[in-house]
């Protein structure tokens, strides 16, 4: 044989295959999710068509009225994890709640596992503690499964959640640092500083392209508040604040 | 090749291409990840504290149902004491012996806890009183957030030793951030994590 050539193709190739597997491996752990079609994803059908419109409602408005993303999701199956790893994933991959203030709720129910989960977001832990939860999944969600109606556990559970969430922080719990320190709404300081570069823009130089720029930059922003047809997360992301349940 | 490369880099064309390629590279990725890394500890920290400051109501409600359990308390008592004691060094993320030491006490009360828990199901007063279930719910919640925090960490400590460790990575942190050392992450969640905890229903001491 002659020597080098062989070798060091053999080592690109067998470092071609690791890069792959290196990519391909995160891609094998990864949980396959039901897509985000709307405030209700109802995808083990426990609500007829009117209660999830009913439902959807109910957490629209919520939404308007308070900014919190509350979502209720029914699964076929939890593909062998637990309900509590499921629901952090979800909510992140979903990315429920507002960015930066990480207000989402999710209520997860899995029949064919007899598991369900409020998962709380970062932001709405102090307001909806996991005793809170627990005790909407222990006294109002698990007695209406266990008497066969999954619709009405369904319903007095997301009744209960914004019920909690409108109610706000039972104890004295630090405002989320984020927003609170300034009086002036982030969007406003991103409004300012895109002025700042139009007028520096308008002054110096670069006219070309400017339009094209702008409008890219604020359609991804407002996203999330979106109340119509689409519905899409906002930037939220989870800890696994919550509690889960069994019926 | 590298004699090959050298003499390359003479020609100014060359050093151009070299020098815009190395800067399309991330630079910056090995400090981020290090922050990246830091963060998620702190969270596991945080909710570690948070486990801890938990267990002096639990032990106090339990304690006035279920008196005789003095042995089970008093394991959760002194798990408790041995995690507070445990000074953190601040280099326990370049320091292996410090992370498994600070794993194996927070170990220790995680079993403590669990056996408490077990205990308490034999007492129908206990576990129908309203403080103790709020507290196992903060329990549990509690340790599901320390799940989420430990999954967070493992995920930020590898795509740290992974920058570190494969190549354009390797490369620009043994030219700019010399003093990045690999991290160490947990190994096991507890000892014998994998075995469900041993049920005893006959004896009752």
């Amino acid at each position: 044989m002659n020597g080098k050539r062989p070798a060091a193709r053999a080592f690109s190739f067998v470092s071609a295959i690791v890069g792959l597997f290196l990519l391909i491996t995160p891609a094998v752990a990864q949980i396959q999710f039901p897509e985000l079609t709307g405030r209700v994803v109802d995808e083990a059908n426990l609500l007829s068509d009117t209660k999830e419109a009913e439902v959807t409602e109910m957490l629209r408005a919520h939404e308007s009225e308070t900014s919190n993303q509350v979502v209720v999701v029914t699964l076929q199956s939890l593909q062998d994890r637990t309900i509590e790893e499921y629901g952090v994933e979800l909510g992140r991959h979903w990315q429920i709640g507002q960015e930066g203030r990480n207000n989402g709720v999710l209520l997860l129910v899995a029949p064919n596992e007899r598991a369900m989960r409020i998962e709380v977001g970062y932001g709405l832990e102090g307001i909806l503690t996991d005793a809170q939860a627990s005790v909407i999944i222990q006294n109002k969600m698990i007695p209406a499964f266990r008497s066969g109606d999954r619709t009405k556990g369904v319903v007095e559970g997301v009744r209960e959640i914004l019920k909690v969430l409108k109610a706000g922080p039972q104890e004295v719990v630090a405002p989320p640092p984020d927003d609170s320190r300034f009086p002036v709404p982030p969007f406003v300081i991103f409004f300012i500083f895109i002025a700042i570069i139009m007028t520096l823009r308008a002054t110096s130089v670069l006219p070309s392209g400017r339009s094209q720029h702008f409008g890219g930059f604020s359609s991804g922003r407002s996203s999330g508040f979106s109340g119509g047809g689409g519905f899409s997360g906002g930037g939220g992301s989870f800890g696994g604040g919550g509690s889960s349940g069994s019926w | 090749m590298i004699f090959d490369f050298v003499t390359r880099l003479k020609n100014p064309f060359f050093l151009l291409v070299f020098a815009v390629s190395l800067a399309a590279c991330d630079v910056n990725a090995v400090p981020r990840l290090d922050e990246q890394v830091s963060a998620s500890w702190s969270q596991v920290e945080n909710q570690y504290q948070r486990r801890a400051d938990l267990v002096p109501n639990l032990v106090a409600t339990v304690q006035g149902f279920a008196t005789q359990e003095r042995e089970v308390l008093q394991n959760v008592v002194e798990a408790r004491a041995k995690v507070g004691q445990m000074q953190i060094p601040d280099n326990i993320l370049q320091n292996p012996d410090a992370l498994k030491m600070f794993e194996q006490n927070q170990g220790a009360l995680s079993s403590a806890l669990s056996r408490l828990l077990v205990v308490a199901e034999r007492y129908p007063d206990l576990k129908s009183n309203q403080n103790f279930l709020a507290l196992q719910s903060q329990l549990e919640g509690t340790e599901n957030r320390l799940a989420v925090a430990r999954r967070d960490y493992i995920a930020a400590v590898r795509d740290y030793n992974t920058e570190l460790r494969t190549i354009p990575g390797k490369w620009i942190a043994s030219v700019m951030y010399p003093e990045a050392e690999l991290k160490p992450t947990f190994t096991a969640t507890v000892e014998n994590a994998d075995q469900a905890p041993k049920v005893n229903f006959s004896s009752g001491s």
